[in-house]
Formats: structure tokens, C-alpha cells, sequence
């Protein structure tokens, strides 16, 4: 078995930093004491190092951004990775809070050879910005501490593998303070002198689950690993060291997000339809915005257009300390069939489409609606607005309605002049007295001075009022 | 001196009244014989805006626009009423055998919202017909509309109050509608392109309360009337 271990000396830092255009120099400060744990690059340049107090760092760099240390955050992230990754790697096993173990030697056969997959995996992490140490191994514990050591070069001969571990010192090997103290007294500095002596020997002087832990770094005892299965739903979010407070602001963490969404659908052939986007602030209720495209979509460049017109429409009500996105609803991909020969039926329904995300992103669903005729004989019941996705069905009866104006008012309008021509002969509607809204009318066609063609009524109470114009 | 002239008038400088380009520019048909005439055959223009500047709703307005909306949507494009006045009757769409499922209301909040969405739908290669009610537009706002219109190929119909008729703009053809008498519609071309305004035609448009009765003013009194009384 081979297996490739990837540690993240500063996950927390990579994340957070992805978020900005310009990240300066940053640190995580974890503890009581205030101690520098993780440190970037740029900081690093400036002299700031692992493990100096926090108010020394600051005297190297005054405009140090910070972030407290935060385990349950870390390993969040580190399922993020455990995301992209599982689009390259069958077996993933996460190692919290900053490691990822994979299974190598089933994948040797699909890449070609592992240098192949060490340098597939080391592009897609640049791509990502992402700074991890990677190292092969034969055994899960062994990999592990070796690949904590720092960059490793792609090998894969056993002997030589064997070789690595053994020459690890005693302190890169994870024992407890006693256990390494003990050993140490027993005069041994290296990982491979205690592989050599007898187990019999070892099991009298140290604990049996220090015993346990050596043979599975040698790989005499069995060490099943519990492999990671990706959710059913794709959910990501970056942390911003510095809060936004504009929403342009925004646009920038969300393209990396919004190109791993789209690899992601393309990966599972699927698409989505709504978006939820979640924006933290400091110290209010989170802000939740859906999104809704009129069609299954997968792309990107869409998804950012559409989010782009909503978030200029919706100022930020605080600055935003994290922002989230979430895809729940993963639909089926359609082949695109039912084109013609010129296929221009799957262009004009994608066009439709765009049209209608952009004027719902903008507008808001409520201000586009559909028109449909209903059954019944009250003016104002006898139509309904319809929201605009999905076609609605084609009304069955092919009965001549009876003769209504192009225009109805909301509201009828009480009469101020008196008609110059009488167009029609009254028509009674007298209906609705089941569900309160009675209408008892006689309807007439008649010609204003003005020369507009309006449709009157007389109620109950003799009252005249204009309910349409025909246009 | 015959020469001259006859040099004169092959020099592309000189434009010559009479000799209209018979270019055709590319039209829908009004649906109506005698204004498709007026407009020398060209109709509703294509990839570019009309105008109808008018002072009430109700006079005929919409039943001018009818036999293009009803080509368009039966074609399959679709038809955007963008900031109608009043609420289109679905019913009388209906009668008028408009398929209703092409026909998409939009009610936007704000005066940059309407001209945003005009845009966007000018733009789009689903529309066939906008009608648009958009209030107050500046001369740059139209034009704006005039170029959206021509990158999609779209027909669009402003409805615009009359007053603005004075107002320079860049449609290609501007009509003005005013009640005629026997409930008519006259029609006068205040500009199009290729060719001459000034024009006018009336239309008749008493079908659409039904066929001309002769005045009758008799009004009935429900059953209802005597327990008022």
C-alpha cells in the first residue's frame, strides 16, 4: 500500500487570505499567552516566526492583520479541501485539524505513475493558492509524520520510504513528553533505533498504546482509516480578516467560489437553480439572500452576473465578517435534446432563460407575471397573474368569452362625466354571493367626451363607475 | 450646359427629393390596409422604436398594436407589457386570440428599473413585441432604447403622452393618436424613417365595443331598485 499525505502548515492563513485581493501580512495567535502559531509568508519575511509572543510580532510588523486560532473553523476548512480533492482522489481520509490522507497506489494505474499524480495534485493546489507538504509512505502514521517534517521530494521505492521514517528524530515522531523522555534515557535518538528493538522488550517499558502506535507506524498492526464520502450539497465559505462593508467587496471571494461551484456541478453533471448565499456580520442577524435562475444552470459567469445585479440592488445593512455559499437543490442534468436541425430551440430556451433570471434578480419575482383568463363571471376574479416560470397550462375551452375591454382598472373609478354615446345594451352580472365579495351590476359600453371608450357599471346603490377602457 | 447638369445630378452630393431610396427597411405589417398604405408598405418597423403619443388610454390605442401582438405571439416570441397603466384584461386578450402564454407584465419599481428592463428585453433574441408606458424619458434614454433595439432585432412599441410631441426624438417613426368620430382612431405620421411625414389616415375601430349599435340610452332598473327606493 502507498499512501500520499498532504499537511497544511497555515491552512486557516490560506483561507483567509483567498478572500482578499491585497492580503498583507497575516498571523493566527492561538492560546492564553497570545503565541504566534501560524505565520504567512509575507510576514514570515518581516521576521515574524512560529511561536514568538504576539506583542513582539507587532513590534516587527505594526499593521499585522491577526486571527485567533480556531480548531472547529480549521477543520471545516480542511473539508472544503477534502472537496476539490475528491474530484482527483477515490480515497480521501481527513486528519484533523490540517491534514488529508490519500490512497495512492490504486490511482497509479489511472494517472500513469505517481509522479504524475504528485504533479496533478501540485498544480491544483497552486491553483489554489493553497500551501501544502506533501509526502508518500507506506503506512498511514508513517506518511503522516514524515510529511509534517516539510517538503518531501515524490518517491515511491519501499526501501528508501522505510529508510525516511527511520531517520526521523525522536521528537518529529508524536510521542508524549513522558514517553519520549523515557526513550530518550534509554539513549535512543532516532525513530529507527526504536524499530529495532524487540517488541517483547518495548512492551515492558512503555505503555501498550505507545506499542500499538510504533507498530502502526511500521506497519505491523492493522490501522483502518474511515474514508470521507462528499456531501450530498455543495457549501463553501470564506472568512475575511478584514470586514467588507461594500458589497462590490464581495464579488471578489465569490469568483473562486462560483468557479469551484460550476467544477463541481460539471463534475456530477448536475445543475441548480437556486443559490443561497449567507453574509455574517459582527454584531447583527446574518443576512440570507437566495438566488434563483429560471433554469437549471451550471455556469459561473451567470451565477456571478446574477448575483452581481442582486447584491447593486441591496446595499449591505453591516459589514460582513464571513460570507457562505450554499447549493442544496442539485438537479439531474438534461441531455439537450428536442432541438431542431438547426438547433435553435435549446438557444432561444437558454435565452429565455438568462432574460428572466436577470429581471427576477433585479425586480424581484412579484414584479413579472403571466396573465390567465378564470372562471368566473365577477370582472375582477375572472383573471389571475401567474408567476413567470414554468408554462402554464393552455387553457381547454374554446368557448368566445364574452366581449371585455383590453384595460381593467384596479379599482373602479366613479364616473365624473356624463357619456356622449351609448355603445351596448346592458349586461347584468350578479354573482359571488357565496364567498362575501357580492357584485350585483349592470354593465354598459358608452363614449366619454374625451372620445375614450370606457366600460361603465351601475351598482346596487345607483353609484356609476368606470371599470375599463377599451383600448 | 446639359452636361452640367447632368454631372451635377450624378454627383453623390447632391440629394435629390423625388428620387426616394426605395430601400426597403424591414417592417411588420400594421394589419391595417389604410395606415400600411400611409407608411408606404413598410408597417411597424423592425429593430427600431415606434412611438404613439396620445392623450387618454381608450381610445383604440391597443387595438392598433393587436394584429402585430397577435403574429408575434402566435409566432412563438414573446410579448412584455412593461409599466402598463392599467391592468391588460386577460379575457379580452383571449377573445382577441392572443396566446396568453406569451405574454409576460412587468412592473417595475422605479423609473431606472423600467428603462433597465426595457433594455434587457429589447436586447433578447425571445422577444418579438415590447409595449412599454415608460413616463418621462430624455432624449439620451431613448436613444439608448433606439440602439437596444437595433442589436436585437425586436420591435417596440412606446406609449408616450401626446404633449411630448414636440420633443425631438431618434424613433423611427412617430405616430399621433387622437379619438376620431364613430369611435375611429385617426392616425397622423409625424415622422418616419425613408420617407415623408405628415400623413393621416383614420382608422375604424368600433369593433371593439362590440358592433356600433345606435345610441340607447335606456337604462334599466334592476330588481333591486324598488327595496332602494
Amino acid at each position: 500500500m502507498l499512501w500520499l499525505y498532504l499537511h497544511f502548515p497555515h491552512l486557516l492563513l490560506d483561507h483567509l487570505r483567498r478572500a482578499h485581493e491585497a492580503p498583507g501580512a497575516m498571523v493566527i495567535v492561538s492560546g492564553p499567552q497570545q503565541l504566534v502559531a501560524q505565520v504567512c509568508p509575507q510576514a514570515q519575511q518581516q521576521g515574524v516566526q512560529v511561536g514568538m509572543r504576539l506583542k513582539t510580532a507587532l513590534t516587527l510588523v505594526p499593521d499585522l492583520a491577526i486571527h485567533p486560532a480556531d480548531s472547529a473553523q480549521e477543520t471545516a476548512v480542511l473539508a472544503q479541501q477534502a472537496r476539490w480533492l475528491y474530484r482527483y482522489v477515490a480515497q480521501i481520509a481527513l486528519c484533523p485539524p490540517d491534514g488529508l490522507l490519500l490512497e495512492a497506489s490504486s490511482l497509479r494505474r489511472l494517472y500513469g505513475g505517481l509522479p504524475a499524480l504528485w504533479h496533478t495534485l501540485q498544480q491544483a493546489l497552486a491553483e489554489r493558492r493553497l500551501t501544502a507538504w506533501m509526502a508518500t509512505g507506506l503506512t498511514p502514521q508513517a506518511t503522516r509524520l514524515v510529511a509534517r517534517q516539510g517538503p518531501e521530494a515524490c518517491e515511491q521505492e519501499p526501501e528508501r520510504l522505510k529508510a525516511r521514517v527511520a531517520a526521523l528524530p525522536l521528537e518529529a515522531a508524536g510521542f508524549e513528553p513522558r514517553t519520549r523522555e523515557r526513550l530518550a534515557r534509554l539513549g535512543l535518538t532516532r525513530l529507527g533505533e526504536v524499530f529495532q528493538l524487540p517488541a517483547r522488550e518495548l512492551a515492558r517499558r512503555l505503555a501498550p498504546e505507545t506499542l500499538a502506535y510504533i507498530q502502526q507506524i511500521q506497519g505491523l498492526r492493522p490501522d483502518p482509516q474511515t474514508f470521507w464520502q462528499p456531501p450530498h450539497h455543495f457549501h463553501q465559505q470564506v472568512d475575511f480578516v478584514r470586514e467588507v462593508e461594500q458589497a462590490q467587496g464581495l464579488l471578489f471571494p465569490l469568483q473562486p467560489m462560483l468557479a469551484e461551484l460550476e467544477a463541481d456541478l460539471q463534475w456530477r453533471q448536475q445543475d441548480t437553480d437556486s443559490l443561497h448565499l449567507t453574509l455574517t456580520h459582527r454584531d447583527r442577524d446574518t443576512t440570507r439572500l437566495t438566488l434563483r435562475t429560471a433554469g437549471p444552470e451550471h455556469r459561473a459567469s451567470t451565477f456571478g452576473e446574477l448575483i452581481r445585479i442582486r447584491l447593486e440592488q441591496q446595499p449591505l445593512a453591516a459589514p460582513v465578517v464571513a460570507l457562505a455559499l450554499t447549493v442544496s437543490r442539485l438537479l439531474a442534468r438534461d441531455a439537450p435534446g428536442g432541438a431542431d436541425l438547426l438547433g435553435e430551440t435549446t438557444d432561444l430556451q437558454e435565452a429565455w432563460h438568462t432574460l428572466l433570471s436577470r429581471l427576477q434578480a433585479r425586480l424581484g419575482d412579484a414584479a413579472l407575471q403571466r396573465l390567465a383568463p378564470e372562471a368566473d363571471h365577477r370582472p375582477e376574479h375572472a383573471w389571475s397573474g401567474l408567476p413567470v416560470q414554468g408554462r402554464p397550462a393552455q387553457p381547454a375551452d374554446s368557448s368566445i368569452p364574452p366581449l371585455r375591454p383590453l384595460w381593467l382598472l384596479t379599482r373602479p373609478q366613479p364616473l365624473q362625466q356624463t357619456p356622449v354615446a351609448w355603445l351596448s345594451e346592458p349586461e347584468r352580472i350578479n354573482s359571488g354571493w357565496w364567498d362575501g365579495e357580492r357584485v350585483q351590476r349592470d354593465y354598459y359600453i358608452a363614449q366619454l367626451p374625451s372620445g375614450q371608450v370606457a366600460w361603465l357599471f351601475r351598482d346596487v346603490l345607483g353609484g356609476w363607475f368606470i371599470h375599463g377602457w377599451f383600448g | 450646359m446639359s452636361e452640367l447638369l447632368n454631372t451635377l445630378l450624378h454627383d453623390a452630393r447632391v440629394w435629390q427629393g423625388h428620387h426616394q431610396s426605395r430601400a426597403r427597411l424591414p417592417g411588420e405589417h400594421t394589419g391595417y390596409a389604410a395606415l400600411d398604405q400611409q407608411l408606404d408598405d413598410a408597417g411597424w418597423p423592425v429593430g427600431a422604436l415606434s412611438e404613439c403619443l396620445l392623450d387618454h388610454e381608450g381610445i383604440g390605442e391597443l387595438q392598433l398594436v393587436l394584429p402585430l401582438m397577435r403574429r408575434v405571439a402566435q409566432a412563438g416570441q414573446t410579448v412584455f407589457w412593461i409599466n402598463p397603466p392599467y391592468t391588460p384584461y386577460a379575457p379580452a386578450l383571449a377573445r382577441h386570440r392572443i396566446p396568453l402564454e406569451q405574454v409576460v407584465v412587468i412592473r417595475p419599481d422605479s423609473a431606472g428599473d423600467t428603462l433597465w428592463t426595457l433594455e434587457n428585453c429589447l436586447r433578447s433574441p425571445v422577444t418579438g413585441l415590447v409595449l412599454a408606458w415608460p413616463g418621462r424619458l430624455a432624449g439620451r434614454d431613448i436613444r439608448r432604447l433606439q440602439l437596444a433595439a437595433e442589436a436585437g432585432h425586436t420591435t417596440c412599441v412606446l406609449f408616450r403622452p401626446r404633449r411630448q410631441a414636440r420633443q425631438s426624438s431618434p424613433a423611427a417613426l412617430r405616430l399621433e393618436l387622437e379619438p376620431a368620430p364613430h369611435h375611429g382612431l385617426r392616425v397622423n405620421v409625424l415622422k418616419r424613417r425613408g420617407g415623408w411625414p405628415g400623413q393621416h389616415c383614420q382608422l375604424d375601430m368600433a369593433g371593439r365595443a362590440g358592433q356600433s349599435l345606435p345610441a340607447s340610452p335606456r337604462v334599466i332598473t334592476g330588481p333591486w331598485a324598488g327595496s332602494q327606493g
